[in-house]
């Protein structure tokens, strides 16, 4: 590629990320499918990069671009035929295109956000859409910002624009009653893009400028689109306080810098300003102040102070008093300890932080125990707080990060001579005997690595109390399965057994005896009564192929598997029958409705046909219909849902269990 | 990043190029794009220092009746974006020119 090329490719590039919204919103109004408006648009970008190094750079590139995705928009419907007085009102339109419905334009912008922002769609999905259609990212540059794969990246819009045009969202701005919480969906996206970009979540920078660009600027443009939303401002006031210490945050070999040790000079004024300026606009509306408002409260208090000593706490801890009463998040309350620990001392905020410990939430939140250590660091615990940071370092992500929690740690005075052994010293001597069996080793490798995370390397064995395990227990593992809990749990006696024994005889105490064991409940469950199981199968709300199949399954002795796995291509060419099925039963009849009129394919089929990114194999796909072969899992999910009334534990009963209800 | 762009001449400002000019700071402040801008009054101060004399003279404009200035702060993704703007806004003031810096820090 020639200099001069690459120059108007990248001229293209910035036009079209300047322009790419308005076009796309103003295509999904023509063609009414976000999916197929990107496609469009995208296709008048290629022209463009066609056309432009050789012809050179149009003299209104923007409305060039406009003009020829609206070509291909009209071009498109003209292809299928319809809405015929439709198009010949957009091409009238088109003609004398002008700067006519400027403010119908923005909303069009802001209905492309709602719905690339819209709850049907997983969250890395809301962010990959919301980049591309609004921030006019290609893949590439959206995988590298958050260091997933290109690959990655594509499949998730495609994804998005198949579950988009699947559930048939409109192109509107969300009914009254509907917009707070479609609102809060985009303020959200908006603010994990922003913060992505802020505190990297993994990686070895710490700030990675373009997502908080990108941020800034969709939250600046939904601020003028929704003008009337507090909370619009209030996020944008957050945002721009947040990033006016961007240039303060990292001292000089990158190391995160805690906000009283920042250079306050290096704050942003321009900035602070803007944030400032949002803040009041989001406070002209009446309303009780929502999460974002109280937040960007907070940082402007903070920008307030010309020095940290200047900081007015009880403001700050009065404001996350009423932050704690929206938003109870562990991260909040934990964010409000420090403030009470500013205004009421560390061992007030320490008995904040302590309830907070056992908050599963937060178990490998690295901030709990930087805070803790920062804590008891005050209130003259040095051993303890070194502990807490070297556990801190162990969670962080960060490099940066690590480093500088390493740096606290190593800073304190190290612990009373001969702590005795700690515990990672003690658990790999334990994993480390030879009359493990590799199961059982691994088995047990994974039990202590996670506990000594979770309650630091370098904790001495001999500090550790039986509740204290407990305590931890319940926090890393909550929702373990009583089998999961109890193999735990018989790792830790073994371990806690093996060290108590002599020679070594390290802990004092039984580390497992607050532990309780899990009941593992294998008592059989009432069987479905054949009555009940007649009376099911003449449900109305139960499907013919529902029918068909259950009845297969308790009349016959075929599997699951095999049943699910029937082709209409099995069935007997003459009755239609499955084989081993008598000829005369209910469930042949049933299964010959069922099949009728298809001829071959899977007997049972899923209800809808499978996304393009997820085409099942040909045999499993029905040739007719287009729809793939019933899953196991959503064979038995069904079951279950429609057998919860029956069962007296309200799981509802598998399908096994279906089977085996029969008398025999 | 961002880039500071000053501008002198241009047609004569009239209704119209109020219009335009009113629009497409709206259009970069809505895009999040603007963060400040102002006008230069046509005749600055310059101001030299050599060894201890420091000297305080009336702006370089030579024709200070042709010259409307201005400056504009913009946070942009690239040099290209910067320039696209600076390109938009030429189109609205006419003849002149624009100095485009990028700023660090």
């Amino acid at each position: 590629m020639s200099v001069t090329a690459r120059d108007a490719h990248r001229a293209v590039d910035a036009v079209w990320k300047l322009e790419s919204a308005k076009i796309i919103a103003a295509l999904t109004r023509i063609v009414r499918e976000v999916g197929l408006a990107e496609e469009l648009a995208q296709d008048a970008l290629v022209a463009a990069l066609e056309q432009w190094p050789g012809q050179g750079v149009p003299d209104n590139p923007a409305a060039w671009l406009m003009t020829a995705a609206k070509r291909r928009a009209i071009d498109h419907l003209r292809r299928n035929e319809r809405l015929e007085r439709r198009q010949e009102q957009l091409a009238r339109e088109l003609e004398q295109d002008s700067d006519a419905g400027e403010t119908e334009a923005g909303d069009d912008v802001l209905r492309l956000m709602f719905v690339s922002c819209h709850p049907v769609l997983p969250t890395e999905e809301r962010v990959a859409m919301t980049l591309r259609l609004l921030g006019g990212l290609t893949a590439k540059e959206i995988a590298r910002a958050f260091l997933v794969s290109e690959q990655t990246v594509v499949q998730r819009v495609a994804r998005a624009k198949q579950t988009l045009a699947d559930a048939a969202i409109p192109f509107e701005l969300p009914p009254g009653a509907e917009l707070a919480d479609r609102l809060a969906s985009v303020l959200e996206v908006v603010y994990l893009i922003f913060n992505e970009g802020y505190s990297a979540t993994s990686g070895d920078d710490l700030i990675r400028p373009t997502l908080c660009l990108e941020a800034l600027r969709l939250g600046r443009l939904l601020a003028e689109l929704a003008p009337a939303e507090p909370e619009v401002h209030g996020l944008v006031a957050l945002m721009e306080i947040q990033a006016s210490r961007t240039a303060a945050r990292t001292g000089p070999s990158g190391e995160p810098l805690r906000l009283h040790e920042q250079n306050r000079g290096r704050w942003d004024p321009l900035l602070i300003r803007r944030g400032m300026a949002a803040l009041l606009r989001a406070r002209e509306h009446p309303r009780p102040p929502g999460p974002y408002v109280l937040q960007a409260a907070i940082a402007v208090t903070h920008a307030r102070a010309r020095t940290a000593e200047e900081t007015d706490w009880p403001q700050i801890a009065a404001l996350y008093d009423a932050l704690v009463q929206v938003l109870p998040t562990p991260v909040v309350r934990l964010n409000r300890a420090v403030a009470v620990g500013k205004v009421h001392g560390p061992e007030a905020a320490l008995a904040v932080v302590d309830e907070l410990t056992g908050d599963p939430a937060l178990k490998d939140y690295h901030l709990l125990p930087s805070v803790r250590a920062d804590l008891l660091a005050q209130l003259d615990r040095p051993a303890e707080a070194r502990t807490e940071f070297e556990r801190a370092a162990s969670l962080a992500r960060n490099t940066a990060e690590r480093t500088f929690l390493l740096n606290r740690a190593a800073a304190l005075p190290a612990s009373p001579p001969d702590p005795g052994v700690t515990l990672a010293e003690a658990a790999e001597a334990f994993l480390a005997r030879d009359d493990l069996t590799p199961a059982t080793r691994r088995s047990y490798t994974q039990t202590l690595h996670r506990l000594t995370r979770a309650l630091g390397a370098r904790t001495p064995l001999e500090s550790l109390t039986p509740d204290h395990v407990a305590r931890t227990f319940t926090t890393v593992w909550p929702d373990a399965s009583p089998k999961t809990w109890n193999r735990h749990r018989a790792a830790l006696r073994s371990f806690s057994t093996w060290a108590a024994a002599p020679p070594r005889a390290w802990p004092k105490t039984d580390l497992a005896s607050s532990l309780p064991r899990h009941h593992e409940s294998r008592a059989p469950r009432r069987p479905l009564h054949p009555d009940e199981f007649a009376r099911l199968l003449s449900r109305p709300d139960v499907s013919p192929r529902e029918r068909a199949l259950w009845s297969l399954l308790y009349e016959s002795s075929t599997t699951i598997a095999e049943a699910l796995a029937l082709d209409i291509e099995d069935l007997d060419p003459h009755t239609r029958t499955a084989p081993g099925l008598n000829r005369d039963s209910d469930t042949a009849d049933l299964l010959l409705s069922l099949v009728a009129p298809r001829t071959r394919g899977p007997v049972f089929l899923s209800d809808r046909r499978p996304a393009p990114s997820r085409t099942p194999s040909a045999a499993d796909l029905c040739p007719e219909t287009g729809r793939r072969r019933l899953s196991y899992e959503r064979a038995e999910y069904i079951f279950k849902q429609k057998t919860k009334h029956l069962d007296p534990s309200g799981h509802g009963y598998t399908l096994h269990q279906l089977r085996h209800a029969r008398p025999r | 990043m961002r880039y500071l762009m000053t501008t002198k001449g241009g047609s004569e400002a009239d209704e119209k190029l109020f219009a335009e000019m009113g629009a497409f700071v709206e259009e970069m402040t809505k895009a999040g794009i603007l963060l400040a801008t102002g006008g230069l009054e046509p005749r600055g101060l310059v101001m030299t220092s050599e060894g201890d004399d420091i000297t305080v003279t009336d702006g370089p404009f030579l024709e200070a009746k042709d010259v409307v200035g201005g400056f504009a702060l913009v946070e942009v993704r690239s040099k290209e974006e910067a320039l696209e703007v600076a390109r938009r806004f030429r189109k609205i003031v006419g003849d002149g020119e624009s100095q485009i810096w990028q700023v660090f820090g």
